[in-house]
């Protein structure tokens, strides 16, 4: 009996402390070893990736590059799979270690927040053996500047030692009115002069692709929302046709001749939301548009049950393989007559809206910051590639210099680049698929269409004078109805239907946070209006939902978040102005 | 929630003990004659006490782990609401954000359109409680048509299947959902092809009847769980009743109307005294993953505008601001219900 009791009070006692003692342990402090010599073993490294769209270990052939080369396994931590907005950031941030390498935007003061908690460190130490990213000292200086505090914090994207006023894209822009070229073909090449022309002709165009194919759920066009965020993205993507890029709530044209808001009457966007609304009710939206995700809507793509892709990189890579294109068959710029597409200047600055930077809790800094800066190299650009419209996989792998010193993509090379779905890699550069294998950093550190100095020639092996020599039946037939133009940006710029933004590394500074709070829940009325108007049944259906939008949002104190975003968007015509000056008088 | 009762039952259970003690002691001077043996009493009395105060002191220790408990999982995350007296944004520690004072609670009502909002919300949140309540008396019949059906195979397979959704998340509830209601699902497929209809119904992406469909939603889910309850009830029904019925000439539908339903009726009222208690605690991931652009201003109940403003929105200091108005909602809601229950009972419940 007696025994009986002490064990259950020795129990209870056992009991209440342990569960002390398990608290109290949430709260100990974990020491980082930062100065413990580096032995060069294997190490794991988690990198916090704000771009990458896969998380988990890094697989394949860049893998292999960097663990012979650093002996390095980079473990992905992405927030655009895991979800849930910023939640991650701010739970890994709020615990006091992002990531031994993070990538990050730096909007609204982001940048300044992370050097004040201490989550990234002051690289300058390793500074001076960083040769490679020393060739960029200007976007060097301008992360310090962001940052408001001496030191060197972390390396923009894209940095570029070219012209800001050439677009930046090469041969196709990023947002841009893209359609199935073989069904355009056989209902004749109409002309088309504005969106309402565009409308009836992918009418034309559903229906004979129906007809053909005996299918009847292909659709013009196909939407998704993963990317909304001030606005619905791909209404957001049809306003850049038209010249507008977007800075929070505001469109700036792209010569800074105009900004307006989102919620404008008869404003860009609307004209979107308009003409998206109207391919509804004809019928040509795919009804699974506000449900489905990415995936899926490029599953489609591949599948050929869509026929417009409102960005360069959608549809291509999907469609145009080189079996379909020797047959005519992709995806080809459409030519609107009144589109003006926008299109991003080179960045000399970089483009400072997303950096790298080493984690304050990582180990052996130096070595990190010897791959940091390895990336910025013409091999580390390379090893970073994925599919076209980039920078092409690395040399032996992917091409070789022949005999005029040109460089040349080899078989596995052209289709790495073009047709890369099943392809595999071999046993001597890491095996597994090719896709699997593409950096999963996502985080292209040198503009693509620079040129790397090795080679003379750029990055981009679009741009690459063999890649432009090849050509096929898709591309002779699109070039024999543009002008002869051999790529987009040639046919655009020759018709004066490009606008480019001035490259200048603006980054909109931190606000207010009640502002940011205005913000984000007028940003979900847009969003939401947006879609429900996109989805309307009739044209007064539509115009109701607007208006009610436009007074809940000016409801909710719109006239304050629109004042600094019009303050943004000055600063940011500004600096545009000001990089264009710097250019011109650094060419005198 | 099940320490409070336990913690309870201990704590009388040691006061009982102590008053005892109390008890004799009282009643030692006037029971002694002689003073040694008065004295061999009081030594004998105070071991009693020492046992007394010493086995008080274990059963203290039995209470304490649930005590710690209650303390950490009910009170220290109280110490969060600080945080909606600060500006605070993430990578910044707290002890380095801004004190604001009572500025996002100013916010929550600044303007008529945010008025709006929380309005709606809470409109949402007392429709869809309200609802669940209206419909309680749903798994009473269940259980009790359950109970007359005589095959034993079909009653249970009919009890398997309706209780195993319980047992599925609503995230592959939705995903069910979404493949048999969404605009190319089975539903809208099968009613093309018999050309019912031509255009495909909106059953997930339209505000229409969004407080009914979450409702359906949720009796499916939790119809037969809910009913097991009620199964155990009638169990336990005394077959006395039945065979006196029986005597007096009831048929099947008399004696359920006269024996089951009123001795059901106990086991009904805390049921539903539990679910008043839970009012507002109506849950976020029913309608979290039912959410789209569409149905948001009829879907957002207060759980999830507090989720969608602190984690969606990226304004925690406005979400804990917002989430303390439900607290201060759950306490009006118990005052009021206590009130009642004295008016009517002349008992309160706290």
């Amino acid at each position: 009996m007696e025994l009986k009791k002490k064990l259950t009070t020795a129990l209870a006692a056992g009991l209440a402390s342990a569960m002390m003692f398990s608290v109290a342990a949430c709260g100990a402090d974990d020491s980082s070893s930062d100065n413990a010599v580096d032995d060069g073993s294997l190490m794991t490294v988690d990198v916090f990736s704000s771009t990458a769209n896969y998380q988990g270990m890094q697989k394949g052939w860049f893998a292999k590059i960097v663990k012979d080369k650093f002996n390095i396994e980079l473990n992905i931590i992405a927030p655009n799979v895991a979800g849930g907005g910023d939640t991650l950031f701010d739970t890994r941030s709020a615990a006091g270690d992002l990531g031994d390498i993070v990538i990050v935007g730096t909007g609204n003061g982001r940048l300044q927040k992370l050097v004040k908690s201490g989550l990234i460190v002051d690289m300058t130490e390793y500074y001076d053996d960083m040769e490679n990213v020393q060739n960029y000292q200007s976007a060097v200086d301008a992360v310090t500047e962001l940052a408001g505090q001496d030191g060197v914090w972390g390396f923009p994207q894209a940095v570029s030692t070219s012209s800001p006023t050439e677009p930046n894209e090469g041969v196709e822009p990023g947002a841009a009115p893209y359609i199935r070229w073989d069904y355009y073909r056989e209902i004749g090449y109409p002309e088309i002069n504005d969106l309402d022309d565009f409308l009836d002709m992918l009418k034309q165009m559903q229906d004979k692709a129906r007809e053909d194919t005996g299918e009847d759920d292909i659709y013009a066009l196909s939407l998704f929302k993963d990317w909304d965020g001030d606005v619905m993205q791909n209404a957001q993507a049809i306003a850049s046709w038209y010249g507008y890029g977007l800075q929070n709530s505001m469109f700036v044209a792209a010569d800074g001749s105009d900004v307006q808001s989102a919620i404008d009457e008869g404003g860009v966007y609307e004209k979107a939301l308009e003409f998206l609304n109207k391919a509804y009710q004809m019928g040509l939206v795919d009804p699974e548009s506000t449900t489905q995700n990415w995936d899926t809507l490029s599953t489609k793509v591949t599948n050929g049950k869509v026929l417009v892709s409102l960005w360069s990189w959608l549809g291509k890579p999907r469609q145009n393989t080189a079996e379909n294109k020797a047959n005519g068959v992709g995806f080809m710029l459409a030519p609107i007559g009144d589109m003006k597409v926008y299109s991003d200047g080179f960045k000399p600055n970089g483009d400072t809206s997303s950096i790298i930077a080493i984690g304050s809790k990582a180990e052996n800094k130096a070595r990190l910051a010897e791959f940091i800066d390895w990336l910025y190299s013409p091999e580390g650009v390379y090893a970073s590639a994925s599919n076209s419209g980039g920078a092409v996989c690395p040399e032996e792998m992917c091409w070789t210099v022949n005999d005029e010193g040109l460089p040349e993509l080899t078989e596995f090379g052209d289709k790495a680049m073009n047709d890369a779905s099943d392809l595999t890699v071999s046993d001597e550069y890491g095996g597994g698929s090719y896709n699997d294998g593409v950096s999963a950093l996502n985080f292209k550190t040198v503009a693509q269409n620079d040129i790397d100095p090795n080679t003379g020639e750029a990055f981009n092996q679009q741009l690459w004078t063999t890649v432009l020599n090849q050509t096929d039946a898709l591309q002779d037939d699109w070039a024999s109805h543009m002008g002869g133009a051999q790529t987009d940006i040639e046919y655009l710029e020759n018709s004066g239907k490009i606008s480019v933004a001035a490259g200048a590394s603006y980054v909109t500074p931190e606000e207010d946070s009640q502002i940011s709070t205005l913000r984000a829940s007028i940003k979900t009325e847009i969003v939401n209006a947006s879609w429900q108007a996109v989805t309307a049944s009739s044209d007064s259906e539509f115009k109701q939902i607007l208006d009610e939008m436009r007074t809940k949002v000016n409801d909710l104190d719109y006239a304050s978040v629109r004042a600094v975003d019009e303050q943004n968007a000055k600063d940011l015509i500004a600096a545009r102005e000001a990089i264009v000056k710097q250019a011109e008088s650094e060419s005198e | 929630m099940q320490t409070v009762p336990t913690m309870n039952g201990e704590a009388s259970l040691n006061a009982n003990g102590g008053a005892s003690v109390v008890g004799e002691a009282n009643s030692a001077p006037a029971s002694g004659p002689t003073d040694r043996r008065a004295a061999r009493k009081a030594r004998k009395m105070a071991e009693a006490n020492n046992y007394n105060k010493k086995h008080g002191f274990r059963l203290f220790l039995l209470v304490a782990p649930l005590l710690v408990m209650v303390v950490l999982f009910s009170y220290l995350p109280l110490f969060g609401w600080v945080y909606a007296f600060f500006d605070y944004q993430p990578p910044i520690p707290l002890s380095e954000s801004e004190f604001v004072g009572l500025q996002w609670f100013e916010m929550m009502v600044q303007n008529k359109a945010q008025l709006q909002t929380i309005g709606q919300v809470m409109l949402n949140t007392f429709a869809m409680s309200g609802l669940n309540i209206l419909t309680s008396f749903l798994p009473v019949i269940f259980a009790i048509a359950l109970n007359e059906i005589r095959a034993k195979w079909f009653k249970n397979i009919i009890q398997t299947l309706t209780t195993l959704p319980n047992f599925i998340s609503w995230v592959l509830v939705y995903s069910i959902a979404f493949a048999m209601f969404s605009s190319t699902g089975m539903v809208n497929d099968l009613l093309q092809n018999l050309h019912l209809i031509t255009e495909p119904i909106k059953f997930l992406d339209s505000a229409d009847h969004t407080w009914l469909k979450m409702l359906l939603w949720g009796l499916w889910k939790g119809l037969g769980w809910g009913s097991i309850m009620y199964l155990a009830g009638i169990a336990g029904i005394d077959p006395e009743l039945y065979e006196a019925a029986q005597v007096d000439g009831a048929n099947r539908f008399q004696q359920i109307i006269h024996v089951t339903i009123p001795q059901l009726m106990p086991t009904y009222f805390v049921l539903l005294m539990l679910s008043i208690s839970n009012f507002l605690n109506n849950g976020m991931d029913q309608y979290f993953v039912f959410q789209n652009a569409f149905n948001t201003k009829w879907i957002q109940v207060l759980d999830l505008y507090v989720y969608n403003v602190g984690m969606g929105q990226n304004s925690l200091s406005l979400g804990t601001a917002i989430s303390m108005l439900k607290s201060l909602v759950s306490v009006a809601l118990l005052l009021i219900v206590n009130w009642l229950s004295k008016r009517t009972r002349g008992v309160g419940i706290v």
